[in-house]
């Protein structure tokens, strides 16, 4: 069973009395501990199929299945409690909190899923210190670069021991170099312990180093592509959907 | 934690804000303790006068004496049916020929010590030093707490009763009495007052008598008034009637008019406090509507992170519903410690021992009011906060 099945995924806007369909159609499956780039100029749905995928907003049409179960049909307790012990979100902008260290701004996920807050310490601080920031636990994000404020990020994005981590442009803010060190790090974290990553990005030296590149062209999949491996069935089943 | 950074991120605002409420706070402790000060002195009132028969001579004009009666009279009152005991009593004003001000409390007075008092009625007096001024005492005084605070008397003191006026007579008398005991404060009437005997009383009274009855009257058969104490289960007002029928020549008030006058004044004050709780309402409450409402457009992106990330409509509504509750702790607290200081500095700077009283009552009103007033106008930012679309929010600039 995929670990996250999107069916058909559609979602439409209306902007200024015009249909804009933002998504269309898009079917696709990410396996267990994929590691996946969704590339595709602004505009082509990349951000829209993250959400829906996200489960931050509801297609117009269509399923996002986690592990088979129906997202569609849960009421928003279910799904803020499913964000929270299985999905993982990394942003653009990092979004830490300001006035929270960066220990506080990791074990932020833990207060609304209701975890053991000691077990929830310690593992924060390893996470920090396998981000390389030992040192920085007590700093608030002001007082971090902004490589290092993502992976604090990172981090926060692990504390719930997700199984899903999207990553919504995580290394659009940093310099070529920090990107590099970034997408490394997540890299890793995804082979040492199967985490599933779906990152988008429109950089696609960057892409090129995931195991597939999923492209989207005017919120339909365009291209789904194995880099070094074979993906299995599902690129043929997308292009099937179209 | 969070909540008092995310408040100390913003400190003008906040401190705005929280002076907002301080300044409601502060009005509600300080009018709520004058409020608080005359619902005990009525309370008081309510308690003495609730359960006595008040007589006085029929030609007077009001229930609290202006005349004079004979003191005979006591023993024809005494044989109405369903009366206990009949105290006489007479009173004076221990500052005679003192400009009559406003007075926000009782003014000092003089008067005979009632020995039925503790007996039949329901307010009870005690000492908190020295002892009972007894029926055969001379020049003895025990003095309320209040009349003993504004003169530095403590037992064993002498003190000169009447107080000479600035502006004596040549022909002012006036007698050195020795404090024989101290009153534990009642909040009420008696605090103000000079217990003597009977005797005394009626010595300073005849000292007061216009010249041209002097030598014509016996100062020691005339009382002021008498108190008139009934047995169980009879109905005060009816025997006030019975009293007037057949003792022609005193009137006797029946207490429920006393009573319902003492009410009627309560009434005035509680209106003075809820006025000045809607004072902080308005004030405090805007205020805090406006700096929360402003916190969540800040915070439109934290709080899309926050839902992201697992948070429900609960949790956000919580946490700002708790920031709004703190700001009206912070100005609660710091408003009600103002009135406070201010109502015992002003209490201590007044003689008679001042207006007002700050019960564990009003603390918890104070307080309490203003926690709820930060807490209910933090709730429509809160849920403005709470029904944000995650999405919008987190990408909002």
């Amino acid at each position: 069973m995929p670990t996250l099945r999107l069916e058909g995924l559609t979602k439409h806007y209306v902007r200024a009395s015009q249909v804009v369909r933002a998504l269309d159609a898009v079917t696709l499956e990410i396996q267990q501990g994929e590691f996946a780039a969704v590339v595709g100029r602004s505009g082509s749905g990349k951000t829209t199929m993250l959400d829906c995928a996200g489960l931050l907003m509801r297609p117009t049409a269509g399923r996002v299945l986690l592990d088979g179960v129906d997202t569609g049909r849960l009421g928003e307790r279910d799904r803020a409690a499913l964000r929270s012990r299985r999905i993982g979100f990394i942003f653009q902008e990092f979004n830490l909190l300001p006035t929270l260290s960066a220990i506080e701004n990791v074990l932020l996920p833990l207060r609304y899923s209701g975890a053991d807050r000691r077990v929830g310490r310690r593992r924060a601080e390893m996470l920090l210190e396998e981000m390389g920031l030992a040192e920085r636990m007590g700093h608030r994000p002001a007082e971090l670069s902004g490589g290092q404020q993502q992976r604090v990020a990172i981090a926060r994005s692990l504390i719930g021991e997700p199984t899903l981590v999207f990553g919504d442009e995580p290394m659009g803010e940093v310099d070529t170099e920090t990107a590099e060190m970034l997408l490394s790090l997540m890299r890793r974290i995804n082979r040492e312990s199967r985490v599933t990553f779906l990152i988008v990005t429109h950089d696609l030296d960057l892409a090129a180093r995931a195991d597939r590149i999923i492209h989207l062209r005017d919120g339909r999949l365009a291209a789904d592509e194995a880099v070094g491996r074979a993906v299995g069935p599902c690129a043929a089943l997308a292009v099937g959907g179209r | 934690m969070e909540i008092l950074r995310n408040l100390w991120r913003r400190k003008v605002r906040t401190s705005l804000t929280v002076i907002g409420i301080v300044m409601g706070i502060f009005a509600l402790t300080t009018m709520g303790a004058m409020a608080e000060h005359f619902d005990a002195l009525l309370a008081g009132g309510i308690a003495y006068y609730g359960n006595t028969v008040q007589v006085a001579d029929a030609n007077s004009s009001s229930g609290f004496g202006g005349g004079y009666m004979d003191l005979s009279t006591l023993s024809q009152i005494q044989r109405v049916p369903g009366v206990a005991a009949v105290s006489p009593g007479v009173f004076d004003t221990a500052k005679p020929g003192q400009a009559s001000v406003v007075s926000m409390g009782v003014p000092d007075f003089i008067g005979n010590l009632d020995p039925n008092w503790n007996r039949y009625s329901r307010l009870k007096l005690s000492l908190a030093g020295g002892r009972w001024v007894g029926d055969g005492s001379r020049l003895e005084v025990d003095l309320g707490s209040s009349f003993a605070a504004e003169f530095h008397m403590k037992v064993g003191d002498t003190i000169a009763l009447p107080v000479r006026p600035s502006d004596a007579q040549p022909g002012f008398v006036n007698h050195r009495f020795t404090v024989v005991g101290i009153l534990n404060p009642t909040l009420t009437a008696p605090d103000s007052g000079a217990y003597v005997s009977l005797h005394d009383a009626q010595m300073i009274d005849g000292d007061s008598l216009p010249t041209a009855l002097l030598g014509h009257v016996d100062p020691y058969q005339l009382i002021t008034g008498a108190v008139v104490y009934a047995e169980p289960g009879i109905n005060l007002d009816a025997l006030a009637a019975r009293i007037n029928a057949q003792v022609p020549t005193v009137k006797a008030t029946k207490p429920s008019t006393l009573v319902s006058a003492f009410r009627s004044g309560g009434a005035v004050f509680t209106f003075m406090t809820t006025a000045a709780a809607l004072l902080a309402l308005i004030i405090g409450g805007l205020s805090v509507v406006n700096t929360m409402l402003m916190s969540v457009s800040e915070r439109v992106r934290e709080i899309g992170l926050k839902k992201a990330i697992g948070a429900r409509t609960r949790h956000i509504l919580t946490e700002f519903l708790a920031e709004a509750a703190l700001i009206g702790l912070i100005g609660g607290v710091v408003g009600y410690l103002l009135g406070l200081v201010l109502t015992t500095l002003l209490n201590g700077s007044n003689p008679s021992g001042g207006l007002f009283l700050v019960t564990p009552g009003l603390t918890a009103l104070a307080i309490g009011f203003a926690v709820a007033l930060g807490a209910i106008a933090g709730l429509l930012p809160a849920i403005r906060a709470a029904r944000m679309d995650p999405v919008r929010a987190l990408r909002a600039q």
